[in-house]
């Protein structure tokens, strides 16, 4: 059980991660990173089902428990439902066929009046929440805080038409916060993150950290 | 007086940032729109393969319903674009929720130049694997895609026949609003197959990508509603992007307002708190 449950694991991780250096950096082991990546293609698409499984899993237990808003656990499973059937049936041509196109309700219908709608209602609702929140704590409380406010005046004046007709030059002081203070800003946060991303794959590649298997990095 | 503005009801800042979208929204006016060197540029590249035969432009639709507002005009002014100079376009998607849309902005754009699917255009559709989807496209793009979304093999249709990889392809543009998306497309596409690459993504996220127009990595972004007004400004064919123009910057100026009116009553509280 040790060997299945934690040396195997860690074999493939190293396997893995060896792989997808020597493949991406070495150009005659360039033909192995074909066949590696479409493997990698067919488990993300068997990961879709286990994305799947663990969603009506989580929802099940919610509604089975009565938990506070089960209902809303219910509504995805109803959706889930619905949206199968109309899949697989699919306008008639069946689940095996290309997406065919139909003028009643069908998974287009879905898509469209449900999905795209509500997607889109979801994030508009942002703009309601930024006013509220930025009117109630983007304060000049401090020098870097009154730094913070003007520039993120200028910048929301700057990148619409209005602020063109206030004052001509706010578009090009707009362009260049972006371009200068933000751009180093970004690029030391990528540098940093990326050293970060680096330090911590060679840690799972070498078995370092062991935390995806469900134990404390050492 | 200045308590009761402090503690202001949210739905009186609710009210007038749904009053600020409507009513430019039903009152119509004209708001100056001029094009950024970003946008200029992916405009630029697009418009020199106008004269080039049998030009090919690949275009990745990663985003969903939650940004379609934004991006979703930007997919359809690029597609008009290209139509309108007789380039021919593939489209793709790394995202499973996004296959609704691409086809509606191909189904749009295509009617309104009479564009033949499979000839003129072809989308592929969605397959899994994200970012190392685009390392397939590179190796084999009929591997990758061995038919579109309507069961056409690659291999034989006109438009995808002779394209083997993304080296083929004159300029790759990638729309995106989240995972996987431009940083991607840069580090297993632009990097390794070293074609020119353009982007469009959500206002909130364009400023994470400007390190990479400096490196030239990318070679235009389009930011966000205002990036797609102004490529629709370049095109000549005003639509949905530049009509967004209006609510929006009537509702920057109300969200602007309502932070220097939050910032006066803070400091006018402070003041009396001390005294």
């Amino acid at each position: 059980m040790y060997f299945l449950q934690r040396t195997l694991p860690l074999l493939v991780a190293f396997a893995a991660g060896m792989i997808g250096i020597f493949t991406y950096y070495i150009p005659v082991a360039q033909p192995v990173e074909i066949t590696t990546s479409t493997w990698y293609r067919i488990i993300a698409a068997f990961a879709l089902f286990l994305g799947i499984h663990s969603l009506l899993q989580m929802h099940w237990n919610r509604v089975k428990r009565k938990q506070a808003g089960w209902a809303f656990s219910a509504v995805v499973y109803i959706g889930f439902i619905v949206t199968a059937i109309l899949a697989v049936y699919n306008n008639g041509h069946g689940p095996l066929q290309p997406m065919a196109q139909g003028d009643g309700l069908d998974l287009n219908w879905m898509y469209t009046h449900i999905h795209v709608a509500g997607g889109a209602t979801m994030f508009s609702l942002l703009a309601f929440f930024i006013a509220s929140a930025a009117y109630r704590t983007f304060r000049a409380r401090s020098a870097e805080a009154v730094v913070l406010l003007v520039a993120a005046l200028l910048v929301m004046l700057g990148r619409v038409p209005i602020g063109a007709l206030i004052s001509e030059h706010l578009p090009t002081v707009s362009q260049w916060l972006m371009a200068t203070p933000n751009l180093a800003a970004r690029r030391g946060i990528l540098l940093g993150v990326s050293l970060g991303a680096i330090a911590t794959a060679l840690r799972i590649i070498f078995g370092i950290e062991r935390s995806y298997l469900g134990e404390k990095g050492q | 007086m200045i308590e009761r503005l402090l503690n202001i009801d949210r739905r009186i800042i609710y009210l007038a940032v749904f009053l600020a979208v409507c009513i430019p929204l039903l009152i119509g006016f004209e708001l100056p729109i001029k094009a950024t060197p970003n946008v200029r540029a992916v405009y630029d590249t697009v418009e020199g393969l106008a004269g080039k035969s049998d030009a090919v432009v690949l275009i990745s639709f990663d985003y969903g319903p939650s940004s379609q507002p934004e991006l979703q005009p930007m997919a359809l002014a690029i597609l008009r674009h290209c139509f309108s100079r007789n380039i021919r376009v593939v489209g793709v998607t790394l995202i499973t929720e996004a296959v609704g849309l691409a086809m509606q902005a191909f189904d749009t754009a295509a009617e309104e130049y009479g564009r033949v699917n499979g000839t003129d255009y072809a989308f592929l559709g969605f397959k899994a694997g994200g970012a190392i989807l685009i390392l397939n496209m590179g190796q084999d793009l009929h591997a990758a895609f061995s038919e579109d979304i309507r069961g056409v093999a690659t291999t034989e249709m006109p438009l995808t026949r002779n394209l083997r990889s993304l080296k083929d392809f004159d300029y790759v543009v990638d729309l995106a609003a989240g995972y996987p998306g431009v940083d991607e497309w840069i580090a297993y596409g632009q990097e390794r197959y070293r074609f020119p690459l353009g982007a469009g993504c959500t206002a909130v996220m364009a400023p994470d990508f400007f390190p990479f127009l400096q490196s030239r990595q990318l070679n235009g972004l389009i930011g966000g509603l205002a990036g797609a007004a102004e490529y629709e400004t370049l095109v000549g064919k005003r639509a949905l992007a530049v009509s967004g123009m209006r609510p929006q910057s009537v509702a920057h100026m109300v969200i602007i307002g309502f932070i220097l009116l939050g910032n006066v009553v803070y400091f006018l509280h402070r003041g009396a708190s001390r005294s």
